[in-house]
Parts: C-alpha cells; sequence; structure tokens
C-alpha cells in the first residue's frame, strides 16, 4: 500500500490545484494541469506532472509554457529488463528525475496565418534534449483548409552512467520536417492529413543494452549493443473525425504507415468513439491497433565473430516484429454546467476535467497500465 | 511498399484538393466542428502523454505533429 501512495496522491493534486488557481488568470488564456502513473508487466513505472499556459499577450500575440516532470523507477536487474539501466549497483531500483520545460511565442502574421517559434529542453542525469522548433500555419478557402508546415532540430547527448557514477556522453541530432493539411468536408467532418520525415545522426543504441553474440569458438559472451549511425524515417497519416448529432457523438477514425532506412515497417490504426452520456459528460471509448516488421539487422541469435566488431546488432525491443493491441476509456466533465448555475462561474464556460484508463499488450509478453487524469482551464 | 505509400499519399491529396471545390462550410455552420467530443482543441503543439508512451515501445514515430525528444521512459 504504501508503493500507492505517491501515485495516488498525484493523481488528486489537479483538484487541489484547481481549487488553488483558478482565480489566477483572466482574459483568453487557457491553462492545463496533468498527472500521469504508468506501471509494466517489468515493474517500471513512471509518474509524470504537467503544467501548461497559453498566454495571450498582445492582440495577435500568445505565450506558450509547457513545464513537464518524470519520475521513473526501473526494478533491480532481471534476465528480462536488464538493459534498460545502470549496471552499477544492479540488484537495486534505480529512480531518476526528468524535467522538460517548451516555451515559444506564436504570432499572428498576415490574414489567417501564424508563424510560431518555440524552445524545448528535456534534461534527466543520463540525457539531454534540446530543441528548437519553427511552425507555420495558414487558413485558406474561408478557413475551410488549415495548412503547418514544421521545421525542427534535436541536440541530443546520450549519456551512459559509469561503474564509477561518472557520465559518459554521445551526440545524437534529429532533424524533422512535417507538413499537415486539415479539410472541413462537410459541417460534420473534417479530415486531416500529415506527413513527417526525420533525419537522425550519431549515436542511436542503449548505452547499457547488451546483445549475446556467439563467436567462432561457439561461446556466448555478452557486447555492447551497435546500431548504425543514420536512419531516415518518415511517416505518412490520415485521420477523419465524424460528428454524429442525431445520437450526440462522434466517431474518429486514423491510420498511419511508416517506414524507416533500416527496414522497420509500421500499419497503426485507431478507432475512437465519444459520447455524451449525460449533459456535460462524455464517455470516450478507444481502440488502437499497432504491428511492425524487424529492423533489417534484427536477429533472434547473432553468430559470427563480425558481431563482436563493428556489424550492427541489437537487443531493442523496438527494433523486434511484433504486434500491440491497446484499449482505452475515458471520461471528460465539462464545467460549462457550473458556469450556467452560476454568473460567479462563468470562467469555467471552456473548462474541463478528465481521467482516462489505457491498457496496452504485445505479443512480446509486455503489458502496461496507465492512468491520466488532467484539468484544462480556458479563462 | 515505398511506391504504396507514395500511391496512398497521392491518392488522399487528391481527394483533399477535390473537395476544395465541393466544400464550403460557411462559419455558422461550424458549430458541431467545435463540439469537445470532436477533439479538434489542440491549441498546444506537444505530444500527448499517452503518444510518449508509444514511442517507448514502438519502432515508429510521426503523423501527431508532436514535440519531443527525451521521454524519461527508461529509454
Amino acid at each position: 500500500m504504501p508503493t500507492l501512495r505517491k501515485p495516488i496522491t498525484l493523481l488528486l493534486l489537479p483538484v487541489l490545484f484547481a481549487s488553488s488557481t483558478i482565480t489566477a488568470f483572466a482574459g483568453e488564456d487557457q491553462m492545463g494541469f496533468t498527472t500521469y502513473f504508468f506501471s509494466d508487466s517489468g515493474e517500471n513505472s513512471v509518474i509524470t506532472t504537467s503544467f501548461n499556459l497559453a498566454k495571450q499577450l498582445l492582440e495577435q500575440t500568445m505565450l506558450l509554457l509547457d513545464i513537464e516532470l518524470d519520475n521513473v523507477t526501473v526494478p533491480p536487474v532481471t534476465a528480462v529488463t536488464g538493459a534498460t539501466r545502470p549496471q552499477r549497483r544492479k540488484g537495486e531500483p534505480f529512480e531518476k528525475n526528468r524535467g522538460q520545460v517548451i516555451i515559444g511565442i506564436e504570432q499572428g502574421i498576415w490574414t489567417d496565418a501564424t508563424l510560431a517559434a518555440n524552445v524545448y529542453s528535456s534534461q534527466e542525469v543520463d540525457y539531454v534534449s534540446n530543441s528548437a522548433i519553427g511552425t507555420f500555419s495558414q487558413d485558406l478557402f474561408g478557413r475551410n483548409t488549415t495548412l503547418t508546415l514544421r521545421g525542427q532540430y534535436n541536440h541530443d547527448r546520450v549519456g551512459e552512467i559509469l561503474d564509477n557514477g561518472d557520465v559518459v556522453n554521445k551526440r545524437k541530432d534529429l532533424y524533422t520536417g512535417t507538413g499537415g493539411l486539415s479539410q472541413l468536408l462537410s459541417p460534420t467532418t473534417v479530415l486531416d492529413l500529415s506527413y513527417d520525415y526525420v533525419l537522425v545522426t550519431g549515436f542511436q543504441s542503449d548505452p547499457y543494452r547488451q546483445v549475446n553474440v556467439r563467436d567462432a569458438s561457439g561461446v556466448t559472451v555478452q557486447t555492447d549493443e551497435l546500431h548504425p549511425s543514420k536512419r531516415t524515417r518518415q511517416a505518412g497519416a490520415a485521420k477523419i473525425s465524424q460528428m454524429i448529432p442525431s445520437i450526440e457523438a462522434s466517431i474518429i477514425g486514423s491510420y498511419r504507415y511508416y517506414f524507416d532506412s533500416w527496414d522497420v515497417h509500421s500499419h497503426t490504426g485507431e478507432l475512437r468513439f465519444n459520447k455524451y452520456i449525460i449533459r456535460d459528460l462524455i464517455l470516450g471509448i478507444d481502440y488502437r491497433y499497432y504491428t511492425q516488421s524487424a529492423a533489417y539487422f534484427y536477429k533472434d541469435q547473432y553468430v559470427g565473430q563480425q558481431y563482436l566488431g563493428s556489424a550492427s546488432r541489437t537487443a531493442d525491443y523496438k527494433l523486434k516484429p511484433f504486434s500491440s493491441n491497446n484499449f482505452g476509456l475515458s471520461l471528460t466533465y465539462l464545467l460549462q454546467g457550473l458556469a450556467r448555475a452560476s454568473k460567479d462561474l462563468d470562467f469555467l464556460q471552456n473548462s474541463s476535467i478528465e481521467v482516462m484508463y489505457f491498457r496496452y499488450f504485445n505479443d512480446l509478453e509486455f503489458s502496461a497500465d496507465i492512468i491520466q487524469t488532467s484539468l484544462k482551464f480556458s479563462l | 511498399m515505398t511506391k504504396a505509400f507514395v500511391g496512398l499519399l497521392l491518392l488522399a491529396c487528391s481527394v483533399t484538393l477535390s473537395s476544395l471545390n465541393c466544400a464550403n462550410v460557411k462559419a455558422s455552420e461550424r458549430e458541431k466542428l467545435a463540439d469537445p467530443i470532436m477533439e479538434r482543441q489542440n491549441q498546444f503543439a506537444k505530444q500527448t502523454l499517452s503518444q510518449k508512451f508509444f514511442l517507448s515501445r514502438e519502432g515508429s514515430i510521426g503523423g501527431a505533429m508532436g514535440i519531443g525528444g527525451g521521454c524519461g521512459c527508461a529509454k
């Protein structure tokens, strides 16, 4: 029971947070607060708390701020999970924290167009990621169409904590280009299309992960994972959102096809159904199916002296062939009911409280439970 | 497979471009599209926490217009 105290407290935090902050903002600003608890069949757990704010500074200028904190606990090393954490003190649970900040400005530049610039920084004891993002968005054809273009550069430092506690860093760079198109098809239907291209260069292995290799004499030895230093990744996605006014519900279906230069191909399909079950209370039901092929250098068993040299090898579960299923349930309560009840609470007109549960499992005998609570205010 | 992907992309673009001429939804007709059950409110361009989880377990990215890098997810 003591192990549940922290996640339960954090999941209740949005309610406490709301009562202390809802009077802090005024005007057309938006803010949100989210807590997230994750646990899986490998006894890993993550607790995340997140706060975001969009504040209008001038008529066409918006300030964006997002702060996120993670607490990650990895169990003692076992035969199954021993690759995902430092080897020192491997008989004890490993706990680490991560902090993330995004700061941005969104500026209206001409009729129906905005330009946004964001900087992103994420830090944990053995991983640092810094990023700059530029986004251009233009409404077209009487605002029936929205075109969005985004460019992003990430500079990451992948760290390895050595036995003596020192950290050795290796460099990874990511260049991302994204295009998106949203199109109104009718008063109740919207189509979204997107395309992503990502070039990744540098160190792309896990510095802690070991691969079993059988050498020329038939002896199995462990050696560091070694992934290629360049990877191009592409994805195209389509989503259609359909409102069904007669039953006060919506259906949202999406599909994504992904492929990369390591020969990983994947298909992702998702279907979501949202319905008002009573006034101001929305039930959401979600199903997601995912399947992927293996990277060209993935093998169940590496045999040969070359795998102790420069030949690529991996123990990464993300590069194996597998399929997964994800079921989700959510309840969203719109606080507009409170706004209707009292003029003093009119500022809650576009605010909501949401609770979500996801159950994920795949055919690699992995499963996870995810609980998320969030508060969104539009003040 | 890449050719199939390009084909699908072109088909999707064709459908969208052809719809530009026939779909003209007036501002006064868009009330239903703004309903919370349509999930169109995505002002903050960051990946959601559930998307972050998928990134940590699966070998694919993209399709969500998100910002990322470093996930605190036991890599």
